[in-house]
Parts: C-alpha cells; structure tokens; sequence
C-alpha cells in the first residue's frame, strides 16, 4: 500500500533538451511518416518554425529526463510489479521546440486505495509533471493515474 | 495561454462543426517489432511490452502493446486533422490489451465549439479499438484554430 503522507508530495527537478532526433524516433516508431517531424527542413517547408512535439513526445521528456523516475515511485511506497497505466494527459501551455532546455517537477497530486475482490487491494495514483523552459516559462503540464497491486 | 502564431492552419474554425467526425485512422497491425522500436524511442523499457516470457510468466498469455503506443496512434489521428501545435489538451483513458497483429481503428467526434483565453476553441471525444471492436483507448482533445479570415 502505498504511503498516502506523500500525497502533495514534489521530487528533486530534473531537465531535459528538446532534441529534433527523438521526435523523429517516436514519430517513426508510432508509424506516422508525416514530413513534419522528420526533419528541420521539411518542418519549415510545411511552415512551422522548427520540428514540432509529437502530440504524445511528453512521454520521452519522462523516460529519458528523470532517470530516477523509477526509485522516485517506489519511494511513494508503490509495487512496481504490474503496475498498471490507467490513463494520461497533456495539456499544451506553450511553443515548445528543439534545443528547449525543459525543467520538469513531479508530484504526487492525489492517490486512494481500493479494496478489490479477495481481500486484495489496489494502488491508484495520480502523478503531475510540470514543466517550464529556459525563460521559466510554464509550457507543458502531464498528468498520469497509475494503478499497482498493494 | 501563448498562441502558436508561427504555425500553419490545417483547419479553420469556421469549418468545423459540433457532431463532425475526425477522418478515421487505421494503423497497424501492431508487429513485435514495432514494440521493441517504440521502447526504444520512448524510453519505456518494462519487459512486459517486449519479453514474451515475462507476458507469460504474469498470465496475460504473451506481451501487450505500450498504452502510450496506442494514445501515440490517437495523437497521429489529432496532428493529421489540426496539427501538433493546435492541440491544447489531449486526454486518453487506457481501457484494455493490445497485443500484435491487433489492427487499431482511431476515431473522433467533435463535441464543443467555444472561445477561451483569447483563442477559439474545438473539443472532441476520442476512441482506438481493435478489428473486433474492442475498445483499447477513450480520451478528450481541445484544440486552437485560427478563424478564416
């Protein structure tokens, strides 16, 4: 069960660059072939200033940014063992583009244990990321629920 | 809220409708290896997406596609039809396994039509299921479009 005195809790910032590569990666592992994302060329052609995010790019800045991620969680007192993603959402507060020096915050926003059939019990957390760049500027808030067995 | 000047319009405001529906994205079927390639772009290396043993051993019979795999489908369906950098909020709700060879079907209906933060605004609600009709991902969109001058 995890630790419901971490509610409200924040953890250490981490930061991460933008990189114009890993948009193109995860276009392309997505399987969208859309010029857009491929290259800085092709992006202005289309007439944007530079590669844009992909709408879910988010997720990268997570995995690769906070490599504590994973102690972090375990921290809040949750069995990583099937952990289970219930859902995730974004929410776009400003530009964001490649060489964006990005600070993220996490949070623990809210988390509550259900009681589940057989006496077992399940974790539900609700995890925030903030993100601000360079200028300090807030322009990107990721918000996940993720469930795990007691 | 800063708007996105710089960005080209796909769509204007004008040209969409409350009930309108997002042209239908169908991607897939969903290969090993587009799993072992989506862990290596995102970042998210739970053996359970790439290992068949793993998938195995926890009884959910061989491994399952990354949800986010699925909301990233969802997210092509929203930048194909107003482009990345209109999307205000993009919500996705995992609502069951997909597991390879699953072909995915992405679709969106317009709900709302409003003006907020100086912007004028369209929200959607947004579905991805399989070629059974099993219903993998639910989730909400808002996004800015420019008004046709």
């Amino acid at each position: 069960m995890f630790d419901k005195s971490k509610i409200g809790q924040s953890f250490p910032p981490f930061t991460i660059e933008v990189e114009r590569g890993k948009i193109r990666e995860l276009a392309l592992a997505i399987g969208d072939d859309n010029p857009i994302y491929q290259g800085r060329e092709e992006a202005q052609a289309a007439g944007y200033p530079d590669v844009p995010l992909y709408p879910t790019s988010a997720t990268t800045f997570t995995f690769w940014g906070n490599r504590k991620m994973i102690s972090q969680v375990v921290s809040l007192g949750v069995n990583l063992a099937g952990v289970l993603h219930g859902e995730e959402e974004y929410e776009y507060l400003a530009p964001i583009y490649p060489g964006d020096k990005l600070t993220g915050v996490m949070t623990l926003v809210d988390g509550k244990t259900r009681q589940g059939q057989s006496g077992s019990s399940m974790d539900i957390l609700t995890i925030e990321i903030r993100y601000t760049n360079q200028h300090g500027t807030p322009v990107l808030n990721a918000r996940q629920v993720v469930i795990a067995r007691s | 809220m800063t708007t996105n000047a710089q960005a080209p319009a796909k769509l204007y405001y004008e040209d969409v409708q409350v009930g309108d529906e997002l042209p239908r994205l169908v991607k897939g079927p969903v290969t090993h290896l587009q799993l072992v390639r989506y862990a290596g772009a995102s970042g998210d290396f739970n053996p359970l997406h790439t290992d068949p043993k793993i998938g195995e051993a926890l009884g959910i019979g061989g491994i399952i596609a990354h949800g986010m795999l699925i909301m990233g489908f969802v997210g092509q369906l929203l930048s194909d039809y107003v482009g990345p950098t209109a999307l205000r909020k993009f919500n996705a709700r995992f609502k069951g396994m997909t597991r390879i060879g699953d072909e995915i079907s992405c679709t969106g209906t317009i709900t709302e039509k409003y003006e907020a933060d100086g912007e004028a605004r369209i929200a959607g609600k947004l579905q991805a299921a399989d070629q059974n009709g099993d219903v993998k991902v639910t989730g909400t969109f808002v996004a800015a479009l420019p008004h046709r001058a």
